[in-house]
């Protein structure tokens, strides 16, 4: 009788079950399809591919963070290999006798050995998720019913699991099969030995093959709504990332006549790709642990934020599916945790993708709401205005003159490109070089040291304008767009067979974004060039005045654009200089504080990050802190002031400490 | 309802002056011009005069070369609603400037109120709101900080030497030039850009203001760059012998005492 109606009993459950998981999710898929901000992800397949390999079997970004990557692996790994036993087991339940066992013995035993032990590995792995949430509890991690009710499905599923097998076993002891279960076999063997009757102990394990039936099922329905979604959406989105490490932001169409708003306004202005990201955040807090504007106090923490965006499209979801999106509010707004003061809080350090395991890009969403508030709603913090005017009338972010741009070398005898246009290396200054006092000295030491290795450079003088970096990552992509326009113009006239930049946002911005307006150049950081030079044998450093150094990574240089050695070549090729570094260093460095603008614009939430960054630097003992951008000098030199250090340690540019070993 | 906004366009604070070749006038190659900054808190005072009276319409006046043109977009950007541009030869004095406004507003529509700078920050002359008043024969209150608004007068806070207030309460219409710190200027959103660039400024000449370019009270005969900032010069030795340097230097030097 039980088997003649089991089937119809499975079926029903399975064929209710997954109707209602495809039916939420196809929502969430139609929710994608329905957004119209474009987003082309078809590139580079095999890359993509390649990266689905070692990013998601292989847990590549997962394990960075030792325990729980290790768990989730077991977890991960666990779950795969017990799906398809799953799977068995609801086609078993409806056609009796289909299972793996037709395999024959030496392939089904083997895996039922596997799948028993990795039971045992996810059940651990649980565990630990347990552990880490209840009594470890890191600040960045949020423990809501929502993570402890997945923790508390896989430990369920994974329970009913043995119990199915334990009781099998006790079931059936003389089974040649029994000797594969590796947990089971010694639970079921204790149930037998307990005198329990084969017939009782096959309805328990009856019993728990419905526990773990309706679990599996539970969790099914679960997982649309919930962080677990990322099982679904992990997968795609790695699949769909953005590969390598630079990229450009987004180019925005001003020009397009239809376009009846900029940036991120609304849920609804999020690209296919944006959505997806929301999808797959798996709220492991990673991102937050890493962000500097987190750590010292501000209100942005990258996966509130992702978690805030994914409550917004959840709660506007209708409307988008119905394509009724005018009357939607705009996500960053008083009441919705995206404030403005969240967006404002962001150096555009990359800390939070650089750990992401599910690369997600924190930093389109805080770019293209920060594109929205400035170029629809006028709104930014009140600093900004002074910048963006200068920018317009100067062309650089402080209040000097465009024609006194290259005043700092008037001593210098440098060229300039109008009178010496077939210059090999073209070395943009950029608006710290030219016109603050400390970059001066920095820009004034490459040159020094340009002319020792006898390179052919030339400058642009007042041609020069600011690269467009602290216009566009403020949100202001209208005079970014203007000031990168006229840029490119003026590069094209003399299309440099090399640029060097002094700045790594030059450096950024000239390499990554110029490319979408029509000026692809070789672009060098000068500690890039000028390692090389030393290489070369051009330039042969003595020992110099700094002995004792710590060396910053500038966010820019390293996460943005995966330059970490240059900068410590140089350092290393000075004899009897010692470099101790920090130990957040290279991708796990922590930013200045002056990053996506920030530099210009106050910082009154919190405690300052660059006080934070100058701490690290000073304890490591070293005289010399040395840093490869005049953003990062700025901002550790004003740190060491403020912890009274200026008489016993210096901040200083990597080619200045090089200049300076070089007579 | 119409209110006017007159502004100047002037060259950026930070462009370096440099006197022409016939040593009357400034050389204005690579000249960056902007809206002068006074004008700006006018523009942004007539805006929001507009955001509480909603059937004002505000148009803004500038005299000047083809290039003020640029200065009334601004303007426009920032929420202007017209913009009228009074062709005028580039060294035209503050007499002829007023005088073209007042007529350019009187035939344009009997103005509620006439907002503008305190002064240009290229000449400083701060005669040209006063003279176009009085060629209007309307009242004038200058240096304005703060301003209320009621159906026929305005209560003005003018701000005289070492921070003291004026309070004034002025019938409409009258002329309104602003000092810093009346506003806070907005900064004109894209598609307010983009539709400011579309919209029409309307050209007049001075012919057809029944004026000349030969109206003037004023011309200039020569143009001289201030003499260089010297360096500074340290004075050492003890105190008593620094003060008596710096007396000797004050004294014989720089003949201030
Ligand atoms: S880019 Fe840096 S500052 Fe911005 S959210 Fe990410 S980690 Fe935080
Ligand atoms: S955004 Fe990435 S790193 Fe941050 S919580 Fe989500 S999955 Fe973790």
């Amino acid at each position: 009788m039980y088997w003649a109606i089991k089937p119809f009993f499975v079926f029903a459950a399975i064929a209710g079950s997954f109707s209602y998981f495809i039916f939420r999710s196809k929502i969430l898929l139609n929710t994608l399809t329905s957004l119209p901000t474009k987003a082309d992800r078809s590139d580079h397949i095999p890359s993509r591919i390649k990266s689905v390999f070692v990013d998601v079997l292989g847990q590549r970004r997962v394990l960075k963070k030792k325990a729980p990557g290790i768990a989730h692996t077991m977890i991960f790994w666990g779950f795969i290999i017990i799906t398809i036993g799953t799977v068995e087991m609801m086609v078993d339940g409806i056609f009796r006798g289909v299972n793996l066992s037709l395999l024959g013995e030496a392939i089904y035993g083997r895996y039922l050995l596997v799948a028993d032990i990795m039971t045992l590995a996810v059940l651990s792995g649980v565990c630990f998720g347990f552990f880490r949430r209840l009594v470890l509890k890191p600040a960045y991690l949020k423990t809501g019913v929502d993570a402890l009710t997945v923790l508390a499905f896989t430990a369920g599923l994974m329970l009913a699991l043995f119990g199915m097998n334990s009781f099998r076993v006790a079931a059936d002891p003389g089974s040649t099969l029994n000797q594969y279960f590796f947990v089971s076999g010694f639970l079921g063997n204790i149930i037998h030995q307990s005198g329990l009757s084969p017939d009782l102990a096959f309805v328990g394990s009856e019993v728990f093959y419905w526990l773990h039936l309706l679990l599996v099922l539970g969790f099914l329905m679960y997982i649309p709504r919930s962080k677990h979604l990322h099982i679904l959406a992990a997968g795609p989105n790695i699949f769909f990332r953005q590969l390598g490490t630079s990229k450009a932001m987004i180019k925005t169409d001003l020009e397009d006549e239809n376009a009846t708003s900029f940036g991120l306004g609304k849920i609804s202005d999020l690209s296919w790709k944006g959505a997806l990201d929301l999808y797959a955040c798996t709220e492991c807090g990673r991102c937050q642990e890493a962000c500097p504007a987190s750590l010292t106090g501000k209100p942005l923490s990258p996966s509130n934020l992702v978690h805030d965006f994914r409550t917004e499209l959840f709660a506007h979801q209708a409307a988008i599916l119905a394509k009724k999106t005018e009357e939607l509010p705009n996500v960053v707004r008083a009441d919705s945790g995206v404030t403005e003061d969240v967006i404002w809080a962001c150096t555009s350090c990359r800390a939070c993708e650089e750990v992401c395991p599910v690369h997600i890009e924190q930093t389109t969403l805080i770019f293209e709401s920060r594109k929205n508030l400035v170029l629809m709603q006028s709104s930014f913090p009140a600093e900004m205005q002074t910048v963006f005017r200068n920018l317009e009338n100067n062309f650089t972010p402080w209040a000097f003159g465009s024609d006194t741009r290259a005043d700092w070398c008037r001593d210098l005898e440098v060229k300039q490109m109008a009178d010496h246009p077939t210059a090999e290396v073209l070395y943009y200054v950029g608006c710290a070089g030219s016109f603050d006092d400390r970059a001066k000295k920095v820009a004034t030491a490459i040159v020094k040291l340009l002319k020792k290795a006898n390179v052919d450079f030339a400058i642009l003088g007042k041609e020069e304008k600011c690269n467009g970096d602290p216009a566009r990552r403020a949100g202001n992509e209208y005079l970014a767009q203007m000031l990168i326009k006229e840029n490119v113009e003026t590069l094209n006239k003399y299309k440099p067979r090399k640029i060097l930049t002094g700045c790594p946002h030059c450096f950024n911005t000239l390499k990554n974004e110029y490319t979408a307006f029509g000026a692809q150049y070789d672009v060098v950081h000068h500690t890039t060039f000028l390692s090389e030079l030393i290489e070369q044998g051009k330039l042969k450093p003595a020992v110099g005045a700094d002995k004792e150094v710590t060396f910053h990574d500038s966010c820019y240089l390293g996460r943005w654009n995966d330059v970490y050695q240059s900068p410590r070549d140089i350092l290393k090729a000075i004899p009897e200089l010692n470099v101790t570094e920090m130990p957040r260093n290279k991708n796990k460095g922590l930013c200045c504080g002056a990053g996506g603008a920030r530099m210009f614009m106050e910082e009154k939430i919190g405690t300052r990050i660059n006080i934070n960054r100058t701490e690290e630097a000073l304890a490591t003992g070293a005289k010399t802190i040395a840093a490869a951008c005049p953003f990062c000098s700025t901002m550790l030199t004003d740190g060491v002031k403020a912890k009274e250090q200026q008489a016993n340690v210096q901040v200083k540019d990597v080619a200045e400490i090089l200049a300076e070993s070089i007579t | 309802m119409k209110v006017y906004v007159c502004l100047k366009q002037v060259p950026d604070t930070e462009s370096k002056i440099k006197v022409a070749a016939d040593g009357k006038s400034i050389d204005s190659t690579g000249i960056k011009w902007i809206l002068c900054p006074y004008d700006e808190f006018a523009v942004e005072e007539s805006i929001r005069f507009k955001e509480k009276n909603p059937g004002a319409t505000i148009c803004a006046v500038s005299a000047g070369p083809d290039r003020v043109v640029d200065a009334l977009r601004t303007a426009l950007a920032m929420g202007c609603d017209e913009a009228i541009h009074i062709a005028l030869p580039e060294n035209a004095d503050s007499y002829l400037t007023a005088k073209s406004l007042a007529r350019a507003i009187t035939k344009s529509g009997t103005p509620h109120l006439i907002f503008t700078g305190k002064q240009a920050i290229d000449d400083d002359a701060a005669q040209v709101h006063q003279a176009m008043a009085e060629f209007l024969s309307l009242p004038a209150v200058t240096v304005v900080l703060k301003a209320e608004y009621s159906a026929t007068s305005v209560k003005l806070d003018r701000e005289i030497e070492g921070g003291a207030i004026e309070k004034y309460e002025v019938a409409t219409p009258c002329v309104i030039a602003a000092q810093k710190g009346m506003n806070e200027p907005r900064y004109a959103s894209l598609p307010n850009i983009m539709k400011a660039k579309k919209k029409e400024i309307k050209k007049v000449t001075l012919a057809e203001l029944d004026l000349t370019d030969t109206d003037t009270k004023v011309s200039y005969s020569a143009m001289q760059l201030p003499a260089e900032r010297g360096a500074c010069k340290m004075i050492s030795g003890d105190v008593a012998a620094q003060a008596k340097e710096l007396v000797r230097l004050l004294h014989e030097e720089a003949k201030v005492i």
